[in-house]
């Protein structure tokens, strides 16, 4: 029966099909005349993909119930032993089956013919979130949804062209409208803060609209009496609005509570007085390891967090506060990591603030926690003319007074430079001087080192040609002692050294030398003593190799040294200083188990990670519990050195 | 005999016309009906609605004491339905429509299809739309008889076809349905087609049956013509 449905449908529409057929053969046989012609060949392409694809999806759809309208058949097919459901069903089988194999032709042409599968591999568009597919989904995708809806409006009018025409229409505006939705304030302007969730969301959309055509279509079938036009149509606009209701509710219950795995985030922000802060895409949260609790210090979801600091059991954060698409407040605020005192120390409406065209560049708060530094610079000058505006130094108390503009052109004696960088590097003098990064060119790249003096109000060159040894862990010994590890260019392309550079006295010591790009993941023990660091260096028999090291300041050298492993990926995010200042927690190179290394680097016990850590990062040590993110997930897991139990916290 | 179909309380409106107002009726197989009625008095509605072509406003109807509802299907595997206006899918062949019949009717006798169509001089090579309305009545005729149905509803069927075959039809093709037990309703509104032929008479007015007798008592009672006693009564309901 079903058979004989669908041929009866091939049958009547084949001259639909075979023109459409036709069309396409064409039109990929046309490269072949046009050999040489690239531009032309790719317009071609795109002209089958963009056009050809979603029009004879609308002709095909358009003629689903043109032949009971045409022959006035509805009462002799209505009247055989046969389920509208059925009906339905066959009708776009039928169509459907005639869609696909214009998309298998187009295939089957593709996978012969390289030009093709080039140009359409190059062409995603909206797909970014499908890389490596090489397959026009959106093409596809966006022609089965007019099909449907073209399919489905069939079933109103005897006029294949109005029901094409409207087809198109509504066809182009609900995922238009969806797509507007997501990218407007009411949508959270998703598109912009999550492109994976606003595609996601645009497709969910896009299905649940094609569903609610096809569902008002059906129940239009299978209730509906079709000696009454008017009332047909009253059928269907009154399923229609309930099933596209139901989409919208279900698009935006999709949006809100189910998250996209590339839309989850948890980062690190630093730890302080027990506590350590990490930012999601929720809000910022706070774990006290003494509590063993977890405490949500924001949670807002329209907002990015850009740049942070924290010191002294406070935390300082940039905010990007959407208003509209093209306009986002920048805010900075500081709060206990407790969760009290937090206070929006620098909004829009603060008073001579900088203005709307500049951008924070970054921020650091001082070692006592009651000033924080601020860098700036025009981002409207740069778009407009590549020109890279000169930053400026603000700064301001922990309460939100004083804030202050100073200048840094001292650093800039030949103004502003093409692809100029500056950062915070570290606080000297007790918070009274701050260190400076900047790179004055890309070829060669050239790097220098400032101080800032905030109460003289003058900058100058600490070192030249060096850099922090690590910009994401603070480099600065935890005490204050004022030394901060580098690493200096060596004259040797390949070879790197790393020096501890005396910021009160400028004297500098050099404690190591690797291959590129070591030494790196440098970590200070909690009383600025001893630090640890991985050096590349090549092993006997020539192979790459990563050698954790440790340098005492009381010995003035390298105390200890371990082969721990021969991944650089392994190497880097991988250990911690243990409670005691002796013990280093080290996460081996498959990522099961962390090691601990006595103050000779040799084993001192091991700690095994849950089965259901798949991607483990860090570890964090606060307190007498350890920290671990589990990358494939974007969950935290906490380890009680205790208890010596994990458990999942967020 | 037993009670195949059974009517009950049945309303239809178009709009603000009730077509059909507690429209009651209960048929007995085996039976010849003929349903009479004025143009427009909803003798093709009540067959649609029989066919679940289009669904009732109220009431049920009984198949086999078995409520039918709008969307069921299995019951038309024993109904045969000739419509008023002869529409098919034009593009198919004479032969291409019979055999496109045949999967859906569990009982579809290929012979009787054939000897039907050599009998209504149908070529089954010609396309459906090169055939009269006459010569398609007779394909839908042929097509609802091959099915091999328990109940056979013709919805004006002889309006377009010429005397012969419409004596043909009338005299030799109810009378074998009937000898074979089919239950026939044939709703017309040519009065005088009726009197060869149904043994149970139905007169349908105002949306409802203002008669519903067996035949030949009608006529004993009224000592007239088919076609007075019909003016008779709608004039008087």
């Amino acid at each position: 029966m079903f058979t004989a449905l669908v041929f009866k449908e091939w049958r009547e529409k084949a001259l639909v099909f075979f023109f459409e057929l036709g069309i396409l053969g064409l039109l990929l046989a046309a490269p072949f005349a046009l050999r040489g012609k690239t531009d032309l060949q790719e317009w071609l392409v795109y002209a089958i993909l963009l056009l050809f694809f979603p029009f004879a999806a609308l002709i095909l759809g358009a003629s689903g119930f043109e032949a009971e309208y045409r022959q006035g058949a509805w009462a002799y097919l209505f009247s055989r032993p046969l389920g509208r459901p059925a009906i339905w069903l066959t009708k776009f089988s039928a169509l459907l089956s005639m869609f696909m194999a214009l998309w298998l032709v187009f295939l089957a042409a593709r996978a012969a013919l390289p030009a093709i599968r080039e140009i359409t591999g190059g062409l995603r568009l909206l797909l970014e979130p499908l890389p490596g597919s090489g397959f026009p989904w959106w093409s596809f995708g966006q022609s089965l949804f007019l099909l449907i809806v073209a399919f489905s409006l069939s079933l109103l009018h005897e006029r294949q062209f109005n029901a094409l025409f409207v087809a198109l229409v509504l066809g182009l505006l609900f995922p238009a409208a969806a797509w507007s939705l997501i990218m407007s304030k009411t949508g959270g302007f998703m598109a912009w803060l999550a492109p994976a969730k606003a595609f996601r969301t645009l497709l969910i959309s896009q299905v649940l609209i094609a569903l609610a055509f096809a569902g008002a279509s059906l129940r239009t079938l299978v209730r509906s009496d079709f000696s009454q036009p008017r009332k047909q149509v009253r059928t269907f606009v009154g399923s229609f609005t309930v099933f596209v209701v139901l989409a919208a509710v279900g698009t935006v219950g999709s949006a809100l509570f189910i998250p996209v795995p590339a839309e989850r985030d948890l980062g690190f922000m630093g730890s302080s007085e027990g506590k350590a802060v990490y930012a999601t895409e929720r809000g910022l949260f706070s774990y006290d390891s003494a509590s063993g609790r977890v405490r949500w210090l924001t949670r807002r979801r329209k907002v990015i967090y850009w740049s942070s600091s924290i010191a002294n059991g406070r935390l300082a954060y940039t905010v990007l506060n959407f208003e509209s698409r093209r306009d986002a407040t920048e805010e900075i605020w500081l709060l206990n990591t407790d969760g009290t005192g937090r206070k929006r120390l620098i909004g829009r409406a603060t008073p001579s603030a900088w203005p709307p065209d500049d951008s924070v560049q970054g921020l650091t708060i001082s070692p006592d926690g009651r000033t924080i530094a601020i860098l700036t610079r025009n981002v409207a000058r740069r778009r407009k003319s590549q020109a890279w505006a000169t930053p400026t130094l603000w700064t301001v108390n922990g309460d939100g007074s004083g804030l202050e503009k100073r200048s840094l052109e001292a650093l800039f004696p030949d103004g502003p430079e093409e692809n100029l960088y500056v950062a915070f590097v570290a606080w000297a003098r007790e918070g009274k001087v701050l260190i400076i990064l900047k790179r004055h060119s890309i070829r060669p790249v050239h790097w220098s080192l400032w101080a800032y003096d905030l109460d003289r109000r003058t900058a100058s060159k600490v070192r030249d040609d060096a850099v922090p040894a690590t910009l994401w862990w603070w480099p600065q010994n935890p005490q204050p002692k004022d030394i901060l590890a580098i690493r200096s260019r060596h004259s040797e392309e390949s070879s790197r050294t790393m020096a501890l550079l005396d910021l009160a006295t400028g004297e500098e010591t050099e404690i190591a030398k690797g291959e590129q790009p070591s030494p790196f993941n440098v970590r200070w023990d909690p009383e600025g003593e001893r630090m640890s660091f991985f050096v590349k260096k090549p092993d006997p028999e020539g192979r790459p190799s990563y050698v954790l090291t440790v340098y005492s300041l009381a010995a003035g050298k390298a105390v200890a040294e371990r082969t721990l492993t021969d991944s650089e990926q392994s190497a880097s995010y991988s250990t911690a200083w243990m409670p005691d200042g002796r013990s280093i927690l080290a996460l081996d190179g498959d990522g099961r188990r962390l090691r601990v290394l006595g103050p000779d680097l040799q084993d001192a016990g091991r700690i095994d990670l849950p089965d259901r850590i798949k991607e483990p990062s860090g570890p964090v040590v606060v307190g007498d519990k350890v920290l671990l993110v589990d990358r494939s997930t974007q969950s935290l897991w906490r380890f009680s050195l205790e208890k010596k139990r994990w458990a999942r916290i967020y | 005999m037993s009670e195949l179909l059974r009517i009950q309380n049945l309303s239809k409106t178009f709009g603000r016309h009730e077509v059909l107002r507690d429209f009651n009726l209960a048929i007995e197989s085996g039976r010849v009906y003929g349903l009479l009625g004025r143009n427009g008095e909803g003798k093709t509605t009540l067959a649609r609605i029989l066919m679940g072509v289009i669904p009732a406003d109220g009431g049920s109807v009984l198949y086999r004491s078995r409520p039918i509802a709008f969307g069921d299907s299995s019951y038309k595997r024993e109904f045969g339905y000739v419509p008023e206006d002869p529409f098919f899918y034009e593009d198919m062949t004479v032969r291409g429509l019979l055999a496109f019949n045949a999967r859906f009717y569990p009982k579809w006798d290929r012979k009787r299809a054939a000897s039907d169509l050599e009998r209504f001089s149908l070529d089954p090579r010609s396309r459906i739309r090169t055939l009269s309305r006459g010569m398609k009545l007779k394909l839908g005729l042929a097509v609802a008889l091959a099915a091999a149905p328990e109940f056979l509803i013709l919805d004006d069927p002889t309006s377009g076809l010429d005397v012969p075959t419409r004596q043909d039809f009338l005299r030799d093709v109810i009378r074998e349905l009937a000898a074979s037990g089919t239950t026939v309703l044939f709703a017309t509104h040519l009065v005088h087609e009726l009197e060869r032929i149904v043994e149970r008479l139905l007169v349908l007015h105002g949306g409802r049956l203002i008669l519903d007798e067996d035949f030949d008592k009608v006529k004993a009672q009224h000592q007239a013509s088919l076609e007075d006693i019909f003016v008779r009564l709608v004039a008087g309901a």
